[in-house]
């Protein structure tokens, strides 16, 4: 016994004294987390330093990250930051600026979309972040269904008008209800105009913003006034609860994103609104039935825009080496090897790369739809009031309130949370 | 009465296998999914194609399962193999001469009401103050604030009753206190001392929140990691299902030695 209490003594020396010499980032796993682990040979070998690449589940990682952030000194030298934490963290004072590392190395910042910089880049005109990766949302469709000439016929007799990529929100709804139907004849559908991630708060919340934004509406004005109890933010709804419950497969309105996709990857559904890095998945054979069926257009009007971003914290044991990397891995060629690996990038140069650009023809469609995003509101009580809008979408999608009622809780509960931020 | 008989003899059978099915079959789901790819698991209706090994071996090429699984062998087997002889002890201590009386007792059973979540972040405060940070040491001594305590109150039932009496007779016969104890008591308590191990093995190898915070890359565990499986890019169901079958197998392999231990150390002073 007191030779096992020796050696787990031992090995627990062993590891504190190795920190020292290597650069320890904590990350999340997806697939532009598996691009960067595949390419930190190169940063090892041009400097030297040794790089513990510790990966963990998206839903854990908050948990793990605040006792880290909280501490003067901690184990991780850069982390990774959703949109969802950058108010709490910025007002907790747990990131270093980089403004200054910025400016002695000639880092340009500019090559960063401005959405992205506005989200996980800038806060109140000091660079916490660098924009990672990006997981703004699109719509994604049956091109192969769109291109039938029967289909193409069959819509301009019902509607008046040609079937094309959705150019319009109205178009598109239509759309949604021609392709529903009952396609062997036991007269229940089972091919689905749409399939929504309907699960309360996250999957429903982001998913319905691009119904907001599409119908016109906003979260809140210029000066933070929230802006939820509009005719559009109800319209809104409206829209999505005749989706979820006329177009689409039984049992979507607790459906997250993953079972969402997997209706949509099985070939069942017409459409999906989903975060871009779903359309490379639609083109692997062994998640999907649909390979080269699918395609991806921004929401009319704008979809919802979301990211990650690199971060050195205060807690970074080394934040010098920490700059280092951010450097070498947000460098355009490494940033370039990525997006060619299937990475979602964020610097404008990669998306105009030539070779990127034929590798994958639809880089200028992910460009519109960064492009033309709009943001969640990002501050401190964002993943609260996520909380809240989750809650009253469910409870207006399941009959429980009307469109107005729910939205006009959801509109007071913001105020309230923006008030307490000092944002009203 | 023939019929009678055969109905009293395929009753309780029927009835078995209705509940094993319950049990078995979302394994055997488990099993099926873990030989196919993500596009034929979520088939509906299922599709049966060719057995394929790739996730078995993906799990080890392009994750580090072989890493988490043996950082959760040292970790359960460190903890349970501390926590087994301090935990004899108290229990011991309880069950012969109440010390600390009701109070410590219930104080011992309280540290097991906390949630978790409680002690994670006083941990993490002492473990970083000591450097122990992402290494076996901060995992193994955060299992034992629950193994302990567990473990504790589960053996002190064993040692009450007849054990004391023969005790005392080992006394009569000239044996010390201490000869008593290791001769006597703990062999009479060993099936209860071995099914308790197991069941705080499981514990320690199961458990996540502890793990989550103190652990870091070297020293993920099972839990951990296969969590990390539950991309943001969709669950690796496939995966998943594979790793998930690996990871239940040291259980499965213990379990034919020691279910004589575990049934009659759960069932020892049943009819008192």
């Amino acid at each position: 016994m007191r030779k096992l209490l020796l050696g787990t003594t031992i090995l627990g020396l062993g590891f504190g004294a190795a920190e020292a010499q290597t650069l320890n980032i904590l990350m999340e796993s997806v697939p532009d987390t598996r691009f960067v682990e595949e390419l930190l040979p190169e940063f090892e070998a041009a400097t030297g330093i040794d790089v513990e690449l510790e990966v963990v589940n998206y839903a854990e990682m908050h948990t793990k990250l605040v006792p880290q952030l909280v501490s003067p000194t901690g184990s991780y030298d850069v982390i990774v930051v959703d949109f969802y934490w950058v108010g709490e963290f910025a007002k907790a004072g747990w990131l270093q600026p980089l403004d200054e590392r910025i400016a002695a190395d000639g880092f340009d910042t500019s090559v960063y979309f401005d959405s992205l910089q506005d989200l996980v880049g800038q806060v109140d005109g000091e660079q916490l972040m660098l924009p990672f990766y990006n997981y703004a949302m699109g719509l994604t469709y049956r091109h192969d269904l769109l291109e039938d000439p029967a289909e193409q016929a069959a819509f301009k007799e019902k509607y008046g008008i040609e079937l094309r990529v959705p150019e319009t929100w109205d178009e598109y709804l239509q759309q949604v209800e021609f392709f529903t139907r009952d396609t062997d004849g036991d007269g229940k559908n089972d091919f689905f105009g749409v399939v929504n991630q309907g699960l309360r708060p996250d999957p429903i919340a982001m998913e319905w913003s691009n119904y907001l934004f599409a119908n016109g509406g906003r979260f809140h004005d210029e000066s933070w006034q929230p802006m939820l109890d509009s005719p559009e933010a109800v319209k809104a709804v409206e829209d999505y609860k005749r989706n979820l419950e006329e177009f689409g497969p039984l049992g979507a309105a607790s459906f997250g994103f993953d079972e969402a996709f997997n209706v949509a990857a099985q070939g069942k559904a017409y459409s999906y609104l989903t975060y871009n890095m779903f359309r490379t998945a639609y083109d692997d054979p062994s998640q999907s039935a649909v390979v080269d069926k699918m395609e991806i257009v921004a929401v009319p009007n704008g979809g919802l825009n979301g990211a990650w971003g690199w971060a050195i914290p205060n807690s970074s044991p080394d934040p010098d080496a920490a700059w280092t990397f951010l450097k070498w891995v947000e460098s355009p060629e490494i940033a370039k090897k990525r997006a060619m690996l299937g990475g979602s990038p964020t610097r404008k140069d990669v998306f105009a790369d030539e070779e990127v650009l034929a590798k994958y023809p639809y880089y200028p469609a992910l460009e519109n739809l960064l492009a033309t995003s709009h943001n969640f509101p990002v501050f401190t009580y964002t993943p609260q009031f996520v909380e809240v809008l989750g809650r009253e979408l469910s409870l207006a999608v399941t009959g429980e309130k009307t469109a107005e009622e729910a939205m006009q809780t959801a509109n007071a509960e913001l105020e309230a949370l923006l008030k307490q931020d000092g944002k009203l | 009465m023939l019929v009678r008989r055969a109905a009293a003899t395929i009753l309780p059978h029927v009835v078995l296998v209705v509940f094993s099915a319950a049990i078995l079959l979302p394994l055997l789901w488990v099993l099926r999914v873990s030989l196919t790819d993500k596009l034929t698991a979520y088939r509906i209706p299922p599709e049966w194609t060719e057995p394929r090994l790739d996730n078995y071996i993906e799990i080890f090429t392009a994750y580090r399962f072989a890493d988490w699984f043996s950082n959760s062998l040292i970790v359960a087997l460190a903890s349970t193999l501390l926590a087994l002889p301090l935990a004899v002890a108290m229990a011991y201590a309880f069950a012969r001469h109440d010390t600390g009386g009701a109070p410590l007792r219930l104080g011992v059973l309280a540290s097991q009401m906390l949630p978790p979540i409680v002690l994670v972040v006083p941990l993490f405060a002492l473990f970083l103050g000591a450097g122990l940070l992402n290494t076996y040491a901060a995992l193994v001594i955060a299992h034992l604030t629950f193994n302990i305590p567990f473990l504790a109150w589960m053996l002190v039932a064993f040692f009450e009753g007849e054990v004391r009496q023969l005790e005392e007779a080992a006394r009569i016969e000239g044996a010390t206190r201490f000869q008593a104890f290791i001769r006597v008591s703990v062999p009479l308590a060993a099936p209860g001392i071995m099914a308790a191990g197991l069941l705080g093995f499981i514990l320690s190898w199961n458990e996540f929140l502890l793990a989550l915070i103190l652990s870091g890359r070297a020293t993920q565990t099972l839990p951990v990691g296969l969590s990390s499986l539950e991309t943001h890019r969709g669950v690796e169901i496939a995966l998943l299902a594979a790793a998930a079958l690996l990871a239940i197998l040291p259980v499965f392999v213990l379990l034919p030695f020691l279910r004589k231990y575990l049934i009659k150390g759960l069932s020892l002073g049943a009819l008192k």
